[in-house]
């Protein structure tokens, strides 16, 4: 049933009619009630299913939306295996905890920093540094790592760092020819042989000032391309390497060739190596930039734009056909709602006597007139006449029938099921 | 003024050619410039809604359960094409199976929009409002207002026990046609002289006729006519409690007609009466054609008030009615307190001039709970059902032994019941 005023008892039925509005439009109110049902139905009884058949209508966009974080969590578990590139504790393919633990061994003491201030600040003059992702680190930090006194191992830089660090060497595209000779007069080079290095390969500007050695040079590409440039100044100054491929620091291509040797020999040079890994955090206040500034004008602008058409759409959707319809609805009350109500109130007062008492009575009425006497015939004639009809004692009956009140409720329920198997009995003779 | 789905669309639009050729404030502000004065010459443009002339015809009355329709007539003066929707607003219970209607009228013509309405209620339900909006050449806006268009349907209560009527009447037949010679006595009266025939009851020859003619002739009976009949509808809180799913007043209405019908087809005259605390329907000497309708039409908009009925009052009103003896049938729901205080001590003078019988309603769920067995709770519940069936017993004990009539029952046997009721009385003549 339909909202109304529902009534506990009797006595507030005189609390007068309470009409209540319902809008006509809203859907918990509506029309459409089944046919047929007119004469017992008097309310009108919200719609079935309408909630239902609206979740089916966005059934298909749900299951797209399902779908595409499935697939987004999938791709993000499966790419979360790549982590640890070019670090000395990760022991992942591409990390570079073998590297390290080698160089350990060797009596190189490898300190791991994250941020350029302590790189700066730990790399002295006679020790190695190992910028690990060099491309991470803007134009401003780039600057800052150019005068760092130690000598510098420089893992797959980009043209924007090598313009800064080592202006001599130019970035001269990518190579995916593997194994190469060193074919170059660099010792550490010379030593390791042949080595696995994909990446980037690199030249070095002819009219550069600085001695460079290239070495590894690129079979496939025509010219002076080469992945491993040295740079010695003639002033005996900290050296710089320039790598392109971090292949041989990774444990997966480690024991390729001579990537082994090529990787102590590079970074074993110095007691002391700094392996500066830049974390993605570590910017400079000023070269901060928010993703606001990242995004062309035209879709801020073209975002306000929507914002309105959503304006305008609500306007839309919110103008209604008419007012809303009132709807003065009956008082809802169900007749036997003093008879529930009275039942309640011998539960709560535990009221078993009086209980037992009307059972009783209405149990000796039905048995009484069933057996021929009047239905307030005198409780020996009633005992009597149950107790030849049913075979019992009549001392039994008269206890079930007469007997004292029962003293909880369990006794209460005990008593109307013996008065019902009397009665049971009783009609069946 | 109201948009359509055009607008914000348009809107939408507006933000490619913000984002890809103006992206700036000023692009933004021109686009929706542009997107308003459209929208705004749209609804200008649109047919004009104040001066359509709206008019109503259609069904006044339903029975309840039945469908009904009502129109909209729509005249369009303008100079323009009126085009849009129309929305004849009623209220929920009035079951109208679409409100919106697509609306197209060309200048100067008229379009008919009919709401099929079968209410879920029995009563009077009155038409909303009108509400037509106009939509603009480009179906970007709308011109939209509402009006008043008043219109009342009235819902009939349905009659169910109409299906009742023919085996009742059959039986009613059956009562005069075997009055006619065999009975005789209190409630009957004198019909005709006719010629003896082998069978007839020879205390039944009227002697002195006998001499006068020269066969021997035989007096002939038939029950009495023209009686009166008073249905009294209790109107107050105990007919507001639902038995089911509806009020014990729909069931005492169905009951009423059953017997109006009835008592009408025997010759007798009907009137009805409802009341709580004062009259709330009254039909007198309506002729037995129209009877029916005019107490259909009576009975519709009645709803039972929560208010305690004044059967004192009630009584008071029967006796100042005055006139000749009535069987006066009050339909109630049966109560202790309004009975013995309000009833029983105006019982004497009522029953003094007139029969009275009264029908109550009782309810299934009683029985369903005095039967329940299980925990403490249902048994509880079954010693307070029992409880109200020997208050109910003790009551109608009471009335019975003071000479009215009872007639106890579910509501669906209400009507049955008390027709057989009526027919036993008419019966032993004692009406």
């Amino acid at each position: 049933m339909t909202a109304g005023t529902p009534a506990t008892d009797s006595a507030s039925l005189a609390a007068g009619a309470h009409p209540a509005d319902v809008p006509a439009d809203a859907p918990a109110a509506v029309t459409a009630a089944p046919p047929g049902s007119g004469s017992a139905n008097h309310l009108p009884r919200p719609p079935h299913g309408t909630l239902l058949q609206r979740a089916r209508r966005f059934r298909a966009p749900a299951a797209l939306a399902v779908l595409v974080l499935v697939a987004g969590l999938a791709l993000a578990l499966a790419a979360n295996g790549r982590t640890g590139s070019l670090d000395p504790r990760a022991a992942s393919p591409e990390g570079s905890k073998a590297v390290a633990t080698l160089l350990g061994r060797e009596g190189v003491d490898v300190r791991l920093v994250r941020t350029l201030d302590e790189a700066v600040a730990s790399a002295a003059a006679g020790d190695t540094l190992l910028v690990a992702q060099p491309d991470l680190l803007v134009e401003e930090q780039a600057r800052r790592m150019a005068e760092v006194p130690a000598s510098l191992v420089l893992v797959e830089p980009g043209q924007g760092f090598l313009d800064v660090v080592a202006p001599s060497v130019l970035e001269a595209g990518q190579s995916f020819d593997s194994a190469r000779d060193p074919a170059c007069p660099f010792p550490t080079a010379e030593r390791a042989g042949r080595a696995e290095l994909p990446g980037r390969v690199y030249s070095v500007r002819p009219d550069s000032a600085t001695a460079a050695t290239g070495c590894y040079p690129d079979a496939s590409a025509a010219g002076d391309a080469v992945a491993l440039v040295r740079l010695e100044p003639a002033s005996g100054a900290r050296s710089t390497t320039v790598l392109g491929s971090s292949r041989p620091l990774t444990n997966a291509g480690l024991d390729e060739e001579g990537n082994a040797a090529l990787a102590l020999g590079l970074l074993g040079e110095h007691e002391r190596l700094v392996w500066y890994l830049p974390s993605p955090d570590d910017v400079p206040p000023g070269a901060r930039r928010a993703l606001r500034d990242l995004l062309p004008d035209g879709v801020e602008f073209g975002a306000v734009q929507i914002a309105l058409a959503v304006v305008l759409a609500a306007l839309w959707r919110g103008r209604r056909l008419g007012p809303v319809v009132p709807e003065p609805l009956p008082v809802v009350v169900p007749a036997a709602e003093t008879v529930e109500g009275r039942a309640r109130l011998y539960r709560r007062a535990h009221a078993a006597d009086r209980a037992a008492d009307a059972l009783r009575t209405a149990a000796a009425g039905r048995l009484a007139s069933g057996l021929g006497l009047p239905r307030r015939a005198a409780p020996p004639d009633v005992v009597e006449a149950v107790a030849r009809a049913t075979g019992r004692s009549p001392a039994e009956v008269g206890a079930l029938l007469y007997g004292p009140p029962p003293g909880d409720d369990a006794a209460l329920v005990r008593l109307a099921s013996d008065l019902d198997r009397l009665e049971t009995e009783a009609r069946r003779t | 003024m109201a948009l359509t789905g055009r607008t914000p669309l348009l809107a939408l639009l507006g933000a490619l050619v913000v984002g890809l050729a103006a992206p700036s404030w000023a692009g933004v502000l021109l686009v929706t410039l542009a997107v308003l004065v459209l929208a705004a010459v749209d609804a200008a443009l649109a047919g004009a809604v104040r001066p359509l002339e709206l008019h109503r015809a259609g069904d006044t009355s339903v029975r309840l359960g039945e469908q009904a329709r009502v129109d909209v007539l729509v005249t369009n003066p303008g100079r323009r094409r009126v085009h849009g929707l129309l929305r004849d607003a009623w209220p929920p219970s009035a079951g109208a199976a679409s409100q919106r209607h697509r609306l197209q009228v060309a200048a100067g013509d008229r379009a008919r929009v009919s709401t099929l309405l079968r209410p879920t209620r029995r009563g009077d339900r009155h038409a909303y409002r009108v509400t037509v909006r106009s939509v603009g050449p480009l179906g970007l806006a709308a011109r939209q207002r509402s009006r008043q268009l008043p219109w009342t349907l009235r819902a009939l209560p349905p009659f169910a026990s109409r299906r009742h009527l023919p085996a009742k009447l059959a039986q009613l037949r059956e009562i005069e046609g075997r009055a006619a010679v065999m009975v005789r006595g209190q409630g009957t009266e004198f019909d005709s002289l006719r010629e003896y025939v082998p069978g007839d009851d020879v205390r039944s020859i009227d002697w002195r006729a006998t001499a006068r003619r020269s066969e021997v002739t035989v007096r002939t009976w038939r029950p009495e006519r023209d009686r009166r009949v008073l249905l009294v509808l209790d109107t107050g809180r105990t007919s507001a409690g639902r038995v089911g799913d509806a009020p014990r007043l729909d069931a005492c209405m169905d009951a009423a007609l059953l017997l109006a019908a009835l008592a009408a087809r025997g010759g007798d005259r009907v009137d009805l009466l409802a009341y709580d605390r004062r009259v709330r329907a009254r039909v007198e000497g309506a002729p037995a054609p129209a009877l029916l309708a005019s107490l259909v039409d009576a009975m519709a908009p009645l709803e039972a008030e929560l208010v305690e009925t004044d059967l004192a009052g009630m009584a008071a009103t029967v006796l100042a009615r005055g006139g000749r003896r009535s069987l006066v049938v009050l339909l109630t729901g049966l109560e202790a307190t309004p009975v013995e205080e309000g009833l029983l001590p105006v019982l004497g003078r009522l029953l003094h001039r007139h029969t009275v019988l009264v029908a109550a309603v009782s309810d299934p769920r009683v029985a369903e709970l005095a039967d329940a067995r299980g925990d403490a709770a249902t048994v509880y519940a079954a010693a307070s059902a029992e409880r109200a069936r020997a208050e109910r017993a003790r009551l109608v004990e009471l009335l019975r032994r003071r000479g009215v009539e009872v007639v106890d029952a579910l509501p669906d046997e209400l009507a049955p019941a008390l027709a057989d009721r009526y027919l036993a009385l008419k019966a032993a003549g004692r009406l």
